[in-house]
């Protein structure tokens, strides 16, 4: 069995907690110290997406209904996002992170990581303690007095994240091999991140019912019945503090998804609806410089059923018009008389683009040349100034949301707000 | 339903440049004259820069220590506008 890593730790997880309510409690002093909140667009059963230290200690929890948690503090007080305000913050923090290693890697919005590694003992010739405590202060004098870092220092990213989530807010703690074993004992399977319901009852399924259970357990174990795969290796040295979470993604699918507010299966509301998709997916592939070649259609039913459609096709493509026309098709292949839930369309088989290529027919050099235009007239004036008529009703109706898992449409995000 | 009350008026706003200090504080609104009322800020909660198209706008969140403001400045047209305010009397428990 693999030894723990002993290596000094090297790894500063740095995690904004409860980073958009934090941020208006910053801009805005009278809602300091209060219960508050967050939602993409305030309605009377829209859902806490950020909940303030003070909210949630008083239960209110994200994803919980404002109905809901009014009935928990009738006082709490609700506001709707502001990206550009939560871009700045963002900004600031990666800026400061900048400062202390070449090899820092946001993992979302209002969390990331600094590797060390390379610079103690030569940039650095202070314990990493010493540098979170600065930190800290830097993000007090630099972007507000009411911001709080929760800080992990730990062998693995792994390691840092749980490290980061033991004592919130403000927290700064260390995990190495020699209080590993100590710090499992006091949490659940689930506390531990990557680690959520499904895997619990797999790993409670071979007799693994703690942290500390995890760590004991073979390497083959953990590959032959928990994980059924080499994600069981990962977990081995993961639990171990090695690292295995430091290796970049390659981007495979482009899409955007919708849920409607009231269920339908009146093409007139959901077709426009649908071209605002395709022109936002379309926005995101030419964002990313990458054609697509497949596409995927999905919907659930209100039912609860589930349906989808995929077609890959022999050229590729990447204009909302070309997106919107082979998604219709496949759209319209559902079973009309269901009312639509949630809906969805995914782009993959994505290849650097080749715009540069000019086509041979003269139509289709027309509709990149327009889409070009169009583009760059949205750039100059802000994004859906001009659309595809048809999408009208639909840019009123589907609202964008705040990416909460990735950074990578960020700035797109920031030019339609 | 949103505590914000959304005003969006151009005011009179008096600003002070200071030639040291941190970034944040270079500029910084310190009296406003809104309804015929002078108004001073107190503090600054958050200053972030956003954009209307190519148009560059930073934006203030002031508060007067009992209300919070809202204050977009346009770097092109050199305007100053309230955009809304946060009534102190919501956020009190």
């Amino acid at each position: 069995m693999l030894n723990l890593n002993s290596e000094d730790p090297q790894i500063m997880f740095l995690d904004l907690n409860s980073a958009f309510a934090t941020t208006e409690q910053q801009a805005r002093p009278s809602l300091r110290g209060k219960p508050m909140g967050v939602t993409n667009r305030i309605s009377k059963h829209c859902c806490v997406i950020a909940a303030s230290y003070e909210a949630k200690a008083l239960g209110i929890k994200v994803g919980m209904r404002l109905d809901e948690a009014r009935q928990l503090a009738p006082d709490f007080v609700i506001l709707e996002t502001d990206p550009p305000k939560y871009h700045f913050v963002y900004q600031q923090l990666t800026r400061i992170m900048k400062d202390y290693s070449p090899k820092v890697r946001m993992k979302s919005i209002d969390e990331g990581v600094i590797d060390f590694h390379g610079t103690l003992g030569t940039v650095h010739k202070r314990p990493l303690e010493d540098i979170a405590i600065e930190i800290k202060q830097r993000m007090r004098q630099e972007v507000g007095s009411w911001m709080r870092l929760n800080i992990g220092i730990a062998p693995n990213q792994f390691l840092a994240k749980t490290a980061a989530s033991l004592h919130k807010p403000d927290g700064l703690d260390r995990i190495d091999h020699r209080n590993l074993r100590e710090v499992y004992s006091q949490l659940k399977l689930t506390d531990l991140n990557g680690i959520a319901s499904h895997f619990e009852a797999r790993l409670n399924s071979a007799g693994i019912f703690t942290p500390l259970q995890f760590l004991d357990a073979s390497s083959d174990t953990l590959r032959r019945f928990v994980f059924h795969s080499v994600i069981g290796d990962d977990w081995h040295r993961r639990l171990r503090g090695y690292e295995t979470d430091d290796v970049e993604t390659k981007l495979g699918i482009v899409g955007r998804q919708w849920v409607l507010a009231n269920p339908s299966a009146d093409d007139s509301y959901i077709l426009p609806c649908f071209q605002y998709l395709c022109e936002t997916t379309g926005k995101k592939l030419r964002y990313r410089g990458v054609d697509a070649r497949g596409i995927i259609v999905w919907a659930r039913f209100q039912t609860g059923d589930g349906w989808q459609q995929r077609r890959m096709f022999k050229t590729t493509f990447y204009t909302d018009s070309q997106i919107y026309a082979r998604a219709l098709y496949l759209l319209n292949k559902r079973p009309k008389h269901m009312k639509l839930q949630t809906m969805g369309i995914t782009c993959y088989q994505l290849t650097p683009s080749a715009r540069s290529q000019i086509s041979l027919l003269e139509h289709v050099n027309k509709e990149e040349e327009l889409t070009t235009a169009v583009d760059e007239i949205n750039e100059r004036y802000g994004t859906f100034k001009i659309y595809h008529a048809n999408a009208l009703a639909g840019t009123k109706t589907v609202k964008q949301k705040i990416p909460f898992g990735g950074t990578q449409y960020f700035e797109l995000l920031l030019k339609q707000a | 339903m949103d505590p914000t009350t959304l005003i969006n008026e151009r005011v009179t706003v008096v600003a002070v440049y200071q030639k040291q200090g941190s970034h944040e504080m270079l500029c910084q609104p310190v009296k406003m004259r809104y309804k015929n009322e002078d108004i001073s800020f107190t503090e600054l909660g958050l200053r972030h820069p956003t954009s209307a198209g190519r148009r560059m706008i930073h934006v203030f969140d002031m508060s007067d220590g009992v209300n919070d403001y809202r204050l977009e400045f346009d770097a092109e047209g050199l305007t100053w506008t309230l955009v809304s305010m946060l009534e102190g009397h919501h956020a009190q428990p």
